[in-house]
C-alpha cells in the first residue's frame, strides 16, 4: 500500500481554475490525487514528482461514453468527478501546443460551460436563498423559538450570502472578459 | 433555413466552419480534430470540450446528424440543412478572400 494523505481544501463552483493550478503543483512535488469526497476531501497518493496538467469540466453528470471515449481519444485521462464536475490530467510532456493543454479551444465553448454552471449551480442557491434562507432569517426574529434559533438563521443567512457574492462575482468576471 | 440559423451560424467560428466542412463525410469528433490539425498544418487545433459541444450544438439544431457507431465513438454527417448553411459560408469567405486581393479603389 503506497503512502496517502488526506488534504481539507474548499473550492466554490467558481475557482475550478485555482483548483487545477493547486493540483499541478501537488503531482509536481509527487502527490497526485486519487479521490475527491464531497464537498472538501481531496485524497492524495505519494508517486514520482511530474509536471501534469490539471483540467476540470462540468457536466453536471456522468459523462456520456462518446464524451468520455473522446477525452480518452485526445490523451485526457479520467480520473475522479465530484458534484457534476469531471477531473482529467495530462502529462505536460505530452502537450506541443497550447490548445492540447486545454479542454476548450474558443471563447463561446468557454462561455459555454460557464452559463451551464450559473444555470443548474447557481439559479438553485438563488431560489433556496429567496424562498427559503430568507423568510425563516425574517421568521426567527419573531422569538417564538429563542435567539438560538435566530443565531442559528443569522449565520445562515450571512454564509449564504457571502458564498453566493463570491460565486455570482467570479462567474460573472470569467464571462465579461470572454465576451 | 430560418432566421435562428441564419444568426447562430453565419458568419460562423473556425471550429464551427471546419467541423462542417469535414463533416460532408462520415466521421467521429477525434477524428475531424486530427484532420483538421492536417489540413492546418497544426494551426487549429480544436479541444474536445469544445469539439463535443459544437457537435451536440449542431447535432440539435439539424446541421448534422448521428450516422453510425464505432466502439464508444459516434460519427455525424451533414445534413441539407448543414450544407446550406456551409455553401453560404463558402460563399461569404470566397467574397471576403477576393475583396482582401484587390487594392483599395482611389477616392
Amino acid at each position: 500500500m503506497s503512502e496517502t494523505k488526506l488534504r481539507i481544501r474548499i473550492y466554490t463552483v467558481a475557482d475550478f481554475y485555482e483548483e487545477e493550478n493547486w493540483l499541478r503543483e501537488e503531482h509536481q512535488k509527487g502527490w497526485k490525487l486519487t479521490k475527491m469526497t464531497p464537498p472538501c476531501f481531496y485524497l492524495f497518493e505519494k508517486c514520482e514528482p511530474e509536471d501534469v496538467i490539471y483540467r476540470l469540466d462540468y457536466k453536471n453528470s456522468t459523462g456520456t461514453d462518446d464524451y468520455m471515449q473522446m477525452m480518452q481519444d485526445y490523451e485526457w485521462e479520467y480520473f475522479a468527478q465530484c458534484i457534476g464536475w469531471l477531473y482529467f490530467r495530462k502529462p505536460a510532456s505530452r502537450i506541443t501546443t497550447e490548445n492540447e493543454g486545454e479542454l476548450f479551444s474558443d471563447n463561446a465553448s468557454r462561455i459555454d460551460m460557464l452559463q451551464h454552471v450559473i444555470r443548474t449551480r447557481m439559479l438553485p442557491l438563488l431560489i433556496i436563498f429567496l424562498c427559503c434562507v430568507i423568510p425563516n432569517t425574517l421568521k426567527s426574529f419573531d422569538n417564538e423559538f429563542g435567539t438560538i434559533f435566530t443565531i442559528f438563521w443569522v449565520i445562515m443567512f450571512v454564509i449564504y450570502a457571502l458564498i453566493f457574492i463570491h460565486c455570482g462575482r467570479k462567474l460573472w468576471i470569467l464571462k465579461k472578459d470572454l465576451e | 433555413m430560418n432566421d435562428k440559423i441564419r444568426r447562430i451560424y453565419v458568419p460562423m467560428t473556425e471550429t464551427g466552419f471546419y467541423i462542417l466542412f469535414c463533416l460532408q463525410k462520415p466521421q467521429h469528433g477525434y477524428g475531424i480534430g486530427q484532420q483538421v490539425k492536417q489540413m492546418t498544418d497544426g494551426a487549429v487545433i480544436i479541444s474536445p470540450g469544445t469539439m463535443y459541444g459544437t457537435l451536440s450544438k449542431m447535432e440539435k439544431d439539424g446541421l448534422i446528424r448521428f450516422h453510425s457507431s464505432e466502439d464508444k465513438r459516434k460519427l455525424y454527417e451533414i445534413t441539407t440543412l448543414g450544407q446550406e448553411v456551409l455553401h453560404l459560408e463558402i460563399n461569404r469567405i470566397a467574397r471576403l478572400y477576393k475583396n482582401s486581393r484587390e487594392e483599395l479603389p482611389h477616392e
